[in-house]
């Protein structure tokens, strides 16, 4: 190979030069750390040329352009991610110039990848077996007894499938002398592969020339034999594979939902989930579902409060009795993070020896674990040069950070403290070198400059073994000197090429499989019950806030001095309304009212209604489009009372018709973009039933027996009935007409009747009944308030009759309650034995 | 000595549980110095599911699921113990506690009863600099382990306050130890925490002391209580020591060890999962009745111990 490089660098050197130089104009890599673009004589290296050349050849315009596309597509995919604590999203910092890898090189790393993940199983089924590495002194019992991920319930349980790991990943860089060297391991839920096939589609989707022309490593097979590997651990040819998230407030939810998207999993979080001995259950509107397989990206700490973290509230009772029982596949199994901790890291060449008899290709930073005496004195005597660091990755508490110190940034007094801790706990500490990154060239404003870097890669167990991703996760600094290359503090991420052998034209595995070579699907699965829940009260907090907000607009114009009586009539029942639905406080008085029910604390508030519908929207973000969401955080933000502002809206009129339009944005997005199946039948059930409610609720307000005519029209405003009342009467409004469009009238997109027509065809589609089956409560009770609204004269409807179908609406409500969501309830015994 | 031991735990939930699965460590271990004969634990509702079994540190767990609906749960656990006294400690011939640290640090064994375990944080004992340094008062340079861990033992039967108000199970170890004051359980995470802090190997001991009525008064029925002690590692000669910083002195024969862990959350009594929107009530009445030999031991008369604690 070296010659068929050499060979590319002169057929290069002649063409890039012209292309590339101002591009490359004040590219000076860091002294002494290995670059990825020019060599230690100043040398662009083969590979990135070819890649560059090509690039510069469409000239800064064209590049601009490719990489603004690039970011809108990543942007209108709804890719994103969040800092933990922080509920707002923030778009993907996409570093656009993929960094290459050419195939020898390539090579090395794979093979030390797959080396590891080799090693780390041994290990995990020696430690949590025999612990024949302590027993033979290999490793001290220390490492192991005083790891909090070394989980005793889970000791000596095999399992099942064989395995600990399905999933590997390894963070690596390189040494100034160009060896690949690794950063850290990650056995416990490696996270970023959907990262990594994001920023694919997005990176190659721009520079598709490029793409093609070097002919970079597809990534679908890697996550085809991922899936294959699940199934052969899970025994079955179609397993159910459930993704198990913390939840929407995790800083990588959005990965979550979107590997469970391509991968076909079903993503569920805890409380979706129901353990018994004999297995794991998945809770859906249509009953329990199988789990075959979980592929946790939670804590194993929290994965179960019955025999592992009591105050977890993310995890499933009795899953590690499940697991016992050899009844579900774990990826990765509870207790693989046992082999994180950076103490281990001095121990893995001899391990490896003991284990395998191998050599291990990729070092680790070097790290001296404090336990032992002779690395105690060690670190001591050389802190000047060394990092220290907690020795199971954890912080100290009052003492030292997870990242840890470098010695040289430490006091005379705390030089003392340490010694003494280093004395009494030696257990806690390593002492590392500190992290020297080397350096890749990024994109910026039209020019490269090298910054450090570290790349994720990723390996798969499949049936013939450990498989790697070809390419990875690159996270790059935004600055030159780094010690930390989180995510959380800034930076971006970069796709990784790897090269082929030249000139092979490779068959187009994608991804994303070929659009024609799809397999057509059209459920995105069984429904989980929180998430119908959820979707049902998504509908139910948007139309609540509506209802309110029309109210609200009614206000005006009614409440001011001077009057007439039927106004001020108006205003004291419309005040009346807000106040019974928690909207204002009853103290509250003239312009306060439409000012606290629009943007105050109250529990009817339209602020507190949208907060409650971003909420429950966050659950079933991956069912909204993010056109969708974006505008409902718009609203929700629009709404918020930032500290020290004056709540009061300027204009509450202009206020309240433009939330009332960002509503409706939401609606209708939500709306039109939810696939109308099982969970837009919730959606849309909850908002009929919270509409029907609403309106039988101003009908009763309003259109009392002897309601003047404005009153009416007021009812007509909040019905959006004007224009129909209009063109079937001549004269004004009177009760009896009026109540037979609000309440009767099934063709009149706000009349009551209009909704309980709509819910009872949701009702009959959800319960999938059969032709002469009895009905269910729900829909019995649906079929029996739309007869009597269809039977009954609008004459008859009085106050309390009015009420009853509020009732009846609320009854319905309770019982799709029971019905469908009530299956967040464990197993009982009628169910357990089925 | 021998004993009859019964425990009748019961929750009142306030509002129906549809169903429950717990997990009851209730049943005494057998041990050095310690034999069960016989016990029994009983559940009312009925159980659905009830599997036996030992946990990673051999304590009995009894997991138990309820499938029916239900206000109220009565656990009762009895049990016929038997404890031989413990040897007269003789703190001198003891290892120095450094040497104690080194053993434990280059422990080449991860059997649960090894004292490298008990030498971490655990859930509920984490370690802090404030905590060590007051423990470090009781070692200095040289002292043997026993003499270090009773005058520990001690200070704190005279530094802290005993206030069943000041804590409750949750209580986190910082404010009790901020406060001074506090139950049987507080004092024990204390101590373990000051202990493992210095790298020695503490561990936690749930179980029962016998108690004895004032002069001429007539014991009451269920008047005992679970309580809770440190036991510390005092090297390969003289193995784990019961210290209760309760009262101050050396576990004896008056102690029934139920069971053993790193703190509270390996040997909570009772755990679980319930759904329950009412509020609950939780009562429980310990007797520990010896039934041969009736002379009481020296230190009975004034010891103590504490209300068994609630797990939610």
């Amino acid at each position: 190979m070296p010659s068929t490089q050499l060979e590319l660098a002169m057929r290069w050197k002649g063409e890039i030069d012209a292309d590339l130089a101002p591009f490359l104009v004040g590219y000076r890599p860091v002294p002494g750390v290995h670059d990825e673009l020019v060599d230690a004589t100043g040398r662009v290296r083969p590979h990135w040329a070819a890649m560059l050349g090509r690039l510069a050849r469409f000239g800064r315009p064209e590049i601009d352009r490719r990489f603004a596309e690039a970011d809108r597509r990543l942007a209108e995919s709804g890719v994103v991610y969040r800092v933990y604590g922080d509920d707002t999203d923030r778009p993907w910092p996409l570093a656009h110039l993929p960094i290459v890898v050419d195939a020898p090189d390539w090579a090395v790393l794979a093979e030390g990848v797959l080396q590891r993940a080799r090693l780390f199983e041994a290990i995990l089924d020696d430690l949590m077996g025999e612990a024949r590495l302590v027993g033979d002194g290999v490793l001290p019992a220390a490492l192991v007894a005083g790891n909090p991920e070394f989980l005793r319930p889970l000791a000596g349980i095999r399992p099942k499938g064989g395995a600990h790991l399905h999933v590997y990943a390894a963070d690596v860089s390189r040494a100034p002398d160009g060896r690949w060297w690794v950063l850290a391991d990650r056995t416990q839920a490696p996270s970023g592969a959907g990262y990594a096939i994001e920023n694919r589609i997005a990176v190659s989707r721009a520079l598709p020339e490029l793409f093609d022309a070097l002919g970079v490593e597809r990534q679908g097979p890697f996550f085809q034999a991922m899936r294959s590997g699940l199934a052969a651990a899970s025994g079955r040819e179609d397993p159910r594979v459930a993704l198990l998230t913390p939840g929407p407030w995790n800083e990588t939810h959005f990965e979550h939902a979107y590997l469970a998207r391509v991968l076909g999993f079903q993503l569920v979080e805890g409380s979706d989930l129901a353990a018994s001995p004999e297995g794991v259950a998945v809770r859906t509107v249509a009953g329990l579902g199988r789990v075959d397989v979980i592929v946790r990206r939670i804590d194993a700490d929290w994965a179960d409060p019955l025999e592992l973290d009591p105050s977890s509230r993310l995890g499933v009772p009795g899953l590690v009795e499940a697991v016992r029982n050899g009844r579900v596949v774990m990826a990765n199994s509870l207790g693989s993070g046992l082999v994180e901790a950076p103490a281990l890291a001095g121990y893995l060449p001899g391990i490896a020896h003991r284990l395998t008899g191998e050599t291990l290709i990729l070092p680790n930073v070097a790290t001296w674990w404090c336990g032992e005496a002779a690395a105690r004195e060690s670190v001591a005597a050389n802190l000047d040069r060394l990092m220290l660091s907690p020795a199971f990755g954890r912080s100290l508490h009052g003492i030292l950070d997870s990242t840890g110190i470098l010695g040289t940034r430490l006091s005379g007094a705390e030089r003392t403290r340490i010694s003494t801790l280093l004395e009494r706990r030696g257990v806690d500490f390593v002492g590392r070198e500190p992290l020297r990154l080397s350096t890749a060239p990024v994109w910026e404003k039209g020019r490269l400059v090298p910054r450090p870097f570290a790349i994720r890669v990723f390996a798969a167990r499949t049936p013939e073994g450990w498989t790697v991703m070809p390419g990875g996760l690159a996270r790059i600094s935004e600055r030159e000197d780094v010690r930390s290359l989180s995510m959380q503090r800034g930076g971006r991420s970069a796709d990784v090429w790897v090269l082929g052998p030249r000139s092979v034209s490779k068959p187009e595995t994608r991804l994303v499989p070929e659009p024609e070579a799809v397999e057509i699907r059209r459920d995105a699965g069984i429904l989980p019950a929180r998430m119908a829940d959820n979707l049902f009260w998504f509908g139910r907090y948007l139309e609540r806030a509506e209802i309110t907000l029309r109210l609200l607009r009614g206000l005006a114009g009614h409440g001011d001095d001077g009057v007439a009586e039927t106004s001020r009539d108006i205003a004291r029942r419309i005040g009346r309304l807000l106040v019974a639905w928690g909207a204002v406080a009853p103290e509250a008085t003239g312009e306060e009212i439409a000012a606290e029910a629009t943007r105050g604390t109250s529990p009817g508030s339209v602020a507190t209604l949208i907060g409650a519908a971003h909420r429950t929207g966050a659950v079933v973000r991956d069912r909204l489009s993010p056109d969708c969401w974006r505008a409902l955080v718009d609203l929700r933000d629009r709404l918020a009372t930032r500290p020290g502002e004056d709540r009061r809206p300027r204009s509450v009129d202009g206020e309240i018709e433009a939330v009332l339009r960002a509503l409706a944005a939401v609606v209708g997005l939500a709306h039109e973009t939810m696939n109308r199946r099982e969970g837009w039948r919730f959606f849309d059930l909850g908002r009929r039933i919270e509409r029907g409610i609403g309106l039988a609720r101003v009908a009763r307000a309003f259109a009392t027996v002897g309601a003047e005519p404005e009153m009416l029209d007021l009812l007509l405003d909040l019905a959006d009935g004007r224009v129909t009342h209009r063109s079937r009467y001549i004269t004004g409004p009177a009760r009896r007409p009026v109540l037979d469009l609000v309440l009767l009238d099934e063709g009149h997109p706000r009349a009551v009747a209009f909704q309980v027509a709509r819910i009872a065809e949701h009702l009959a589609r959800l319960t999938g009944r059969s032709e002469g089956d009895l009905l269910e409560p729900a829909e019995r009770l649906a079929h029996r308030l739309a007869a009597s609204l269809e039977t009954s004269d609008a004459g008859v409807f009085d106050a309390a009759r009015i009420e009853t179908i509020e009732m009846e609406l609320m009854g319905i409500s309770d019982r799709v309650t029971a019905h469908w969501f009530g299956r967040s309830l464990p197993l009982a015994d009628d169910e357990a034995e089925e | 000595m021998r004993y009859d031991v019964t425990q009748v735990t019961v929750y009142d939930w306030g509002a129906a549980v549809p169903f429950a699965d717990c997990a009851f460590r209730l049943i005494p271990i057998e041990r050095r110095g310690q034999r069960v004969h016989a016990s029994e634990l009983s559940v009312d509702p009925a159980a659905s599911t009830m599997v036996d079994g030992l946990d990673y540190w051999g304590n009995h767990v009894t997991r138990v699921g309820f499938r029916r609906s239900h206000r109220r749960l009565t656990i009762r656990a009895t049990a016929t113990v038997t404890v031989a006294p413990p040897p007269r400690l003789d703190p001198d011939p003891s290892p120095a506690h450094e040497v104690i640290r080194d053993l434990a640090q280059r422990s080449r064994s991860t059997a649960p009863d090894d004292p490298v375990h008990f030498t971490f944080p655990s859930r509920w004992v984490p370690l802090t600099p404030a905590v060590t340094d007051w423990a470090a008062a009781s070692f200095p340079p040289g002292r043997t382990i026993a003499a270090g861990a009773l005058d520990l033992t001690r200070r704190i039967r005279a530094d802290f306050a005993y206030d069943p108000a000041a804590t409750d199970v949750a209580t986190p170890l910082a404010r009790a130890f901020q406060a001074r004051r506090g139950v049987c359980q507080d004092f024990a995470h204390v101590m373990i925490a000051g202990l493992r802090g210095l790298g020695l190997p503490a561990a936690y001991v749930s179980g029962y002391l016998r108690t004895v009525p004032p002069p001429g008064q007539k014991k009451l029925a269920g008047a005992d209580a679970m309580h809770a002690w440190v036991e510390v590692w005092c090297g390969p000669d003289l193995g784990w020591i019961g210290f209760d910083p309760t009262n101050g002195i050396v576990a004896g024969d008056d102690h029934i060890v139920v069971g053993h862990g790193r703190d509270y959350t390996d040997v909570s009594p009772v755990t679980g999962i319930i759904l329950t929107a009412g509020s609950q009530g939780l009562a429980v009445a310990v007797d520990v009745i010896e039934v041969e030999g009736d002379a009481p031991s020296s230190a009975g008369a004034r010891e103590m111990s504490c209300p068994a604690p609630a797990h939610t």
